[in-house]
C-alpha cells in the first residue's frame, strides 16, 4: 500500500533560481492494483519515484509505503519494496545469477531459501540460458529480466517500475508488461510510471497524469475518460497536457506585464 | 550496522574489481614490470651518457709546464684518468697559441659552446709555464713562491653535456695539480711518501647488524610506501564510486536494503585491501630489483631483515587514510574521467608531505610526528633505521593524526553518499554570464559556503604576496601603516565587498546585532583569564617547533618597536584594528557562509582555519587557530559579532601591554612576582597556579556562556542565518 500525501521537491537550478520538480502530489495505491504514473519527460516522475525508493529526500510532503515512513524509516521501506528503472542498471562484471543472488542476501535471505527461490524465479522468467553470462556481455532485455528478477527476489509487497520498458523492443517490452501483470495478479501493489499510453492502457487500473511536477487528472481509467468525454487515452494525455501548457504561458505572460507596469 | 551487508558488499566489490582488467593491469602487472624496467632504461642511459664524447677547446696549450705533461698526443695524458683507456672521452682541439685578451678568449668559447661546436673551453694562462717553474724553483731554494695564474674552464650549467665536459675536466685538472704539487716535494728533497702520513679508513658500524645501507632504504622505501598506498587506493575508489554512478548501478544498490553507511564500508574495505595490496607488490618489486641493480654502489646492502613487518604494520593506517580520501573525493566525481582529474591534487598535497622529512632533513619529534603523513614517513624510517626506542615514543601522536584524518575522511564520504546533490549531480555547460547574474541577482541574507570559502582564499593569497613585498618595520609609524593597510585592504575590504556585492543582509552576514549585555563584559574577561594559559601554550609550541634564528631576530625587533608609543596607540593598532576587521571578515562573512555547510562545528573549525593561515608564521598560526576556534564559537553561541571583537580587543591588548611591564615592576613586589615575571621571550610568565585558576575561570566562564546561549535549536541547521528573526539591533 502506497500513500502519498503532498509531496513536493525543489531542486536548485541556476538558469531558474528554483526547479519545481513536485508539487502537492497526492495518491494512494493498492494492492492488487497497477498505479499508471503517465507524463511526459521531465513531468516529475522519476523524481517521485525516487523519493518512493528512499533514494532522494522530499522537499516538503510523506510518503508511507506499507506504514513505513521513506524519511522517517528508510530502510523498513526498502525492505518491503522492488525498484526498477531506467537508471537501475546490471552489473558488468557479475553474472544474472550472482547478480540476483548478491540482491537477495542483502534482504536478508537465507541462503537455501534464496537458492530455491532463484531457481524458480529463473525458470519462470526463462533466464536459465544466461544465468552464467555477465552483464557486460548481456543484451538489453536480458539485463531487463536480470533487473526485473533483482527487483522480485525478496518477494516485496510493492513494487515500482519507473520507466521500465524505456528503449525496450516489442518482444521483451511485451514479456515486461506480462511480467507486471502476473505481479498484480499475485496481489502486489505495482506503481508503474510510464510515457507510452498504450502501456497505461493495457496495464493500469488507476492512472495519474502528471506534468510540471503537478497532478493533471487522477481516477481509474474509464472514470478519467467518462470525465473528459474522450475515449483514446493518447488524446486525453495531449488535451489535458496543452490545456495545462497554455495556463501556464498565460500566467506566465501576465505576470511578465504586471511586472513591467510596476 | 549490519556487519552482514558490509561483508556481502566487500564480497562483491573484491570480486568486481579482480574481474576489471585495468584494475588487475595496475595492481599487479605495474609493479612487477616498472621498476625491472626502469631499472633497464637507468642504466641504459648512464651507460651512454658516461659514454658520451666531449669536447673541448684548449686556448694556450702551449703556456703549459713541460713537467709533468698535462697534453699528449693531442689527447689529456692517460694516466690522469681514473680508468684507462678514457682519453677519448675527452676530445681536445688545441687553439692557435696567438696571445688574446680574456675577453676575446670568453667569447670565442661562448659562440663555440652556443654553436655546439664544442662542450668546454679550458683556457691556460699567458706565463703559467713559466711561473709553474718559477714556483717549484722558489720552493727548492725555500723562497717565498710567486703567485701562478690560474687556468679556467668555461662551460655552461645550461647544456647537461657541457656540464659533463666540465666535470671531466676538473677531475683530469686536479689529478694533473696533485703530480704538479708531488714535484713541488720533490724539488724541495721531500719524499712523495710524506703525503701519506695521516690517511683516513671508515668503519661500518652496520656491516655486521643486517642494517648495511639502511639509511638509503629508511629514506625511499616510506616515500615508496605512501605513495603507492595512495595510487593503489585512488583508481579502484574511482571505479568503485565514480564508476558505479556512471555505469548506473549506484542507484540499484542504494535502493537496496544496505545502509549508506554500510555501503561506505564496503567500499573503503575494498580500497583498503587493494591500496594494501599495490603498495606490498610494489615494495617486493623494489626489493627484488634493488640489489640487483644497486649492489655496485658503496655502502649499499639489502634492505634490513625487520623492514617487510614495519612497512606491514605502518600500511594499514596509511591505506586507511588514503582510501577513505579517495572514496570520498571519488564519490564527488560524476564520471571516471573526472574522477581521474582528482588525483593530480591528491598527488600535490600527498608528495610534498612524504618527501618533506628528507628533503627538509626532518627528525622525528613530538611536533613532525603530528603533521599527517610526514609523520608517519618519519616514525617509519626511524623503525628501518633500527631506532625503535625513538620510534616507540612518538607512534601514539603518529597513530592519533592518522586515525583522525582517517575518520574525517570516512565522515567526508558517508556525507557524499548521503548527499543528493553530489549522488545525482549533473553536468551543467559552464555560463559565465548566468552564473554572475546568479550570484548577484539571486543572492541570499547571507553568502554560501563556496563565497565564503573564496573570500578566505582571496585574503590568503594576497595576504601571502603582501608578506612577500613588505619588510619588517623597524619604527612604530612604518609598523602601524602596515599593520593598518593589512588589516583594511588585505582583510576587510575583501569580505565588505563581497558582502555588499553577493549577499542582500550585512546585518545577517556580518552578525551586527547587539547581544544580551553582559555577554560583552564576560567576553573580555574571558580573554583576560586565558591569557596565562595561552601564554603557557605559545611556549609550550616555540618548544615543540622552534623559530627559525632569522623569524626570532624579526620578533624580537618587533618588541623594541612596540616600547616605543603611547600604550593607546599600541592598542589602536596591534588589538583594535584586527579585532574589528578580522572579526567582520573572518566570524562575518566567512563564518556566516561556512555555516550553510550544515554544520555550526565545521563553520567554527574552517573559519578558524583561514584565520589561523593568515598569521603568517607557522607557530603563530597555530595559536591563532585554537584561539579562532574560541571566537567562532562565541559567534555562535552569541549570535552577535561584537563579544568576539571585546574578547579580539583584549587578548590582543594583553598580549603587547605585558610586554611593556618594566621588569622591575614585579620584583619590587614580592607578591605579585610570585605570581608573574618577565619572561626571557617576552612578555610575562605565569606561575602554574595563576595558570590554573585562569583555565578554572575559563571553563566557568564558557560553562556561563553556553548555559545563556542564544543559539536556536535550529541553527544546527543548513544555511539558517543567525541572527534570523530577530531585531535589528546595530
Amino acid at each position: 500500500m502506497i500513500q502519498v500525501r503532498g509531496l513536493t521537491k525543489h531542486y536548485p537550478d541556476l538558469r531558474r533560481g528554483r526547479l519545481v520538480a513536485l508539487a502537492d502530489v497526492s495518491f494512494d495505491a493498492a494492492p492488487g492494483q497497477v498505479y499508471g504514473l503517465l507524463g511526459p519527460n521531465g513531468a516529475g516522475k522519476t523524481t517521485a519515484l525516487r523519493i518512493l525508493s528512499t533514494v532522494l529526500r522530499p522537499t516538503a510532503g510523506t510518503v508511507t509505503i506499507n506504514g513505513f515512513d521513506v524519511v522517517a524509516q528508510p530502510s523498513e521501506v526498502r525492505r518491503r519494496i522492488g525498484f526498477m528503472s531506467a537508471n537501475t542498471a546490471v552489473y558488468d562484471r557479475m553474472t544474472a545469477w550472482e547478480m540476483v543472488e548478491h540482491f537477495g542476501r542483502l534482504h536478508g535471505i537465507a541462503k537455501a531459501e534464496l537458492a530455491e527461490r532463484m531457481e524458480a524465479l529463473f525458470a519462470r522468467l526463462k533466464m536459465n540460458d544466461f544465468r552464467d553470462l555477465l552483464g557486460a556481455k548481456m543484451s538489453t532485455g536480458m539485463k531487463q529480466k536480470v533487473s526485473v528478477a533483482r527487483a522480485i527476489v525478496h518477494d516485496p509487497p510493492v513494487l515500482i517500475f519507473d520507466e521500465a520498458s524505456a528503449g525496450l523492443d516489442v518482444l521483451v517490452a511485451r514479456a515486461l508488461l506480462r511480467s507486471v501483470a502476473e505481479l498484480r495478479d499475485q496481489g502486489k501493489c505495482i506503481l508503474f510510471s510510464t510515457h507510452i499510453m498504450r502501456e497505461a492502457e493495457k496495464l493500469c487500473d488507476r492512472i495519474a497524469i502528471l506534468h510540471r511536477g503537478r497532478i493533471l487528472a487522477e481516477g481509474p481509467l474509464e472514470a478519467l475518460r467518462d470525465q473528459h468525454h474522450e475515449r483514446d487515452l493518447e488524446e486525453l494525455f495531449f488535451q489535458l497536457i496543452s490545456q495545462h501548457d497554455e495556463a501556464y504561458a498565460a500566467s506566465n505572460d501576465l505576470s511578465l506585464h504586471s511586472g513591467r507596469r510596476q | 550496522m549490519n556487519w552482514s551487508n558490509v561483508r556481502l558488499i566487500l564480497a562483491r566489490e573484491i570480486r568486481d574489481q579482480l574481474r576489471d582488467r585495468r584494475t588487475m593491469f595496475m595492481i599487479f602487472i605495474v609493479p612487477i614490470l616498472t621498476y625491472p624496467f626502469l631499472g633497464m632504461i637507468g642504466l641504459q642511459m648512464s651507460q651512454f651518457v658516461q659514454q658520451k664524447t666531449t669536447r673541448v677547446l684548449v686556448f694556450g696549450a702551449g703556456n703549459l709546464p713541460k713537467e709533468p705533461p698535462l697534453v699528449e698526443n693531442n689527447h689529456f695524458a692517460e694516466r690522469l684518468f681514473r680508468q684507462p683507456g678514457k682519453t677519448r672521452l675527452l676530445e681536445l682541439h688545441l687553439a692557435a697559441d696567438a696571445p688574446k685578451p680574456r675577453g676575446d678568449l670568453e667569447a670565442e668559447a661562448r659562440d663555440a659552446i652556443d654553436a655546439g661546436t664544442y662542450d668546454a673551453a679550458l683556457t691556460i694562462p699567458p706565463d703559467f709555464g713559466s711561473r709553474i717553474d718559477a714556483y717549484r724553483q722558489a720552493v727548492r731554494q725555500g723562497n717565498k713562491p710567486p703567485q701562478v695564474p690560474k687556468p679556467e674552464i668555461i662551460y655552461t650549467t645550461a647544456v647537461e653535456k657541457s656540464q659533463l665536459a666540465c666535470d671531466r675536466l676538473r677531475i683530469v685538472l686536479e689529478h694533473w695539480g696533485d703530480e704538479v704539487a708531488k714535484s713541488f716535494l720533490a724539488a724541495a728533497g721531500v719524499p712523495e711518501w710524506s703525503m701519506q702520513a695521516v690517511d683516513l679508513q671508515t668503519f661500518d658500524l652496520a656491516r655486521e647488524t643486517g642494517y648495511r645501507g639502511a639509511a638509503m632504504w629508511s629514506k625511499v622505501l616510506p616515500v615508496l610506501l605512501v605513495l603507492w598506498a595512495l595510487v593503489g587506493a585512488f583508481y579502484p575508489a574511482v571505479d568503485l564510486c565514480a564508476g558505479e554512478k556512471e555505469r548506473g548501478t549506484l542507484e540499484t544498490l542504494l535502493s537496496s536494503p544496505a545502509a549508506r553507511s554500510e555501503i561506505v564500508l564496503g567500499k573503503l574495505v575494498t580500497i583498503m585491501l587493494f591500496s594494501g595490496v599495490t603498495a606490498v607488490l610494489n615494495l617486493l618489486s623494489v626489493a627484488a630489483t634493488g640489489p640487483l641493480m644497486f649492489s655496485q654502489l658503496p655502502g649499499f646492502g639489502p634492505p634490513p631483515a625487520l623492514s617487510p613487518l614495519w612497512l606491514g604494520l605502518a600500511l594499514v593506517p596509511a591505506s586507511a587514510l588514503f582510501s577513505a580520501l579517495c572514496l570520498a573525493m571519488a564519490a564527488f566525481a560524476r564520471s571516471t574521467k573526472e574522477g581521474q582529474y582528482y588525483l593530480m591534487p591528491l598527488m600535490a598535497v600527498t608528495i610534498p608531505l612524504a618527501i618533506l622529512p628528507a628533503a627538509a632533513g626532518l627528525e622525528l619529534n613530538l611536533g613532525t610526528s603530528l603533521i599527517p603523513v610526514a609523520g608517519l614517513v618519519l616514525l617509519l624510517r626511524a623503525a628501518l633505521e633500527g631506532n625503535y626506542w625513538q620510534a616507540l615514543q612518538f607512534v601514539v601522536p603518529v597513530l592519533a593524526i592518522t586515525l583522525a584524518g582517517c575518520l574525517l575522511a570516512i565522515r567526508w564520504a558517508v556525507e557524499q553518499f548521503n548527499s543528493e546533490s553530489v549522488l545525482f549531480r549533473e553536468s551543467e555547460r559552464l555560463d559565465l554570464r548566468l552564473w554572475l547574474h546568479h550570484l548577484v541577482e539571486d543572492r541570499g541574507p547571507t553568502p554560501t559556503a563556496a563565497e565564503a570559502v573564496f573570500c578566505g582564499v582571496v585574503i590568503l593569497v594576497v595576504h601571502f604576496f603582501l608578506s612577500l613585498k613588505s619588510l619588517p618595520k623597524a619604527d612604530f609609524p612604518g609598523f602601524a601603516v602596515q599593520v593598518a593597510v593589512t588589516q583594511l585592504a588585505v582583510v576587510l575590504t575583501p569580505a565588505l565587498l563581497m558582502t555588499i556585492m553577493l549577499t542582500s543582509s550585512l546585518r545577517q552576514t556580518l552578525l551586527l546585532r547587539w547581544p544580551r549585555w553582559s555577554v560583552l563584559p564576560a567576553a573580555a574577561l574571558l580573554a583576560v583569564v586565558l591569557h596565562p594559559a595561552v601564554n603557557v601554550l605559545q611556549v609550550a609550541v616555540m618548544k615543540l617547533y622552534p623559530l627559525s634564528e632569522e623569524v626570532q631576530q624579526a620578533l624580537t625587533g618587533l618588541d623594541a618597536v612596540f616600547m616605543q608609543p603611547p600604550w593607546w596607540q599600541v592598542v589602536l593598532i596591534v588589538a583594535a584594528a584586527p579585532a574589528v576587521c578580522e572579526e567582520l571578515a573572518f566570524r562575518g562573512f566567512i563564518f556566516s557562509g561556512l555555516r550553510k555547510t550544515g554544520s555550526p562545528w565545521r563553520a567554527i573549525f574552517v573559519s578558524a582555519a583561514f584565520f589561523g593561515l593568515t598569521h603568517g608564521i607557522f607557530q603563530q598560526s597555530m595559536i591563532a587557530f585554537l584561539v579562532g576556534l574560541l571566537l567562532g564559537w562565541l559567534a555562535f553561541q552569541t549570535r552577535s559579532i561584537l563579544p568576539g571583537m571585546a574578547f579580539h580587543l583584549v587578548h590582543n591588548s594583553m598580549g603587547v601591554l605585558t610586554a611593556r611591564v618594566p621588569r622591575s615592576f614585579a620584583a619590587e613586589r614580592p607578591i605579585l612576582g610570585y605570581l608573574f615575571h618577565p619572561s626571557d621571550q617576552g612578555g610575562m610568565a605565569f606561575a602554574w597556579p595563576v595558570v590554573l585558576a585562569g583555565s578554572l575561570a575559563t571553563v566557568l566562564i564558557v560553562i556561563w556562556l553556553a548555559r545563556h546561549s542564544e543559539a536556536k535549536p535550529g541553527d544546527g541547521g543548513r544555511g539558517v542565518p543567525l541572527t534570523e528573526g530577530l531585531p535589528a539591533d546595530v
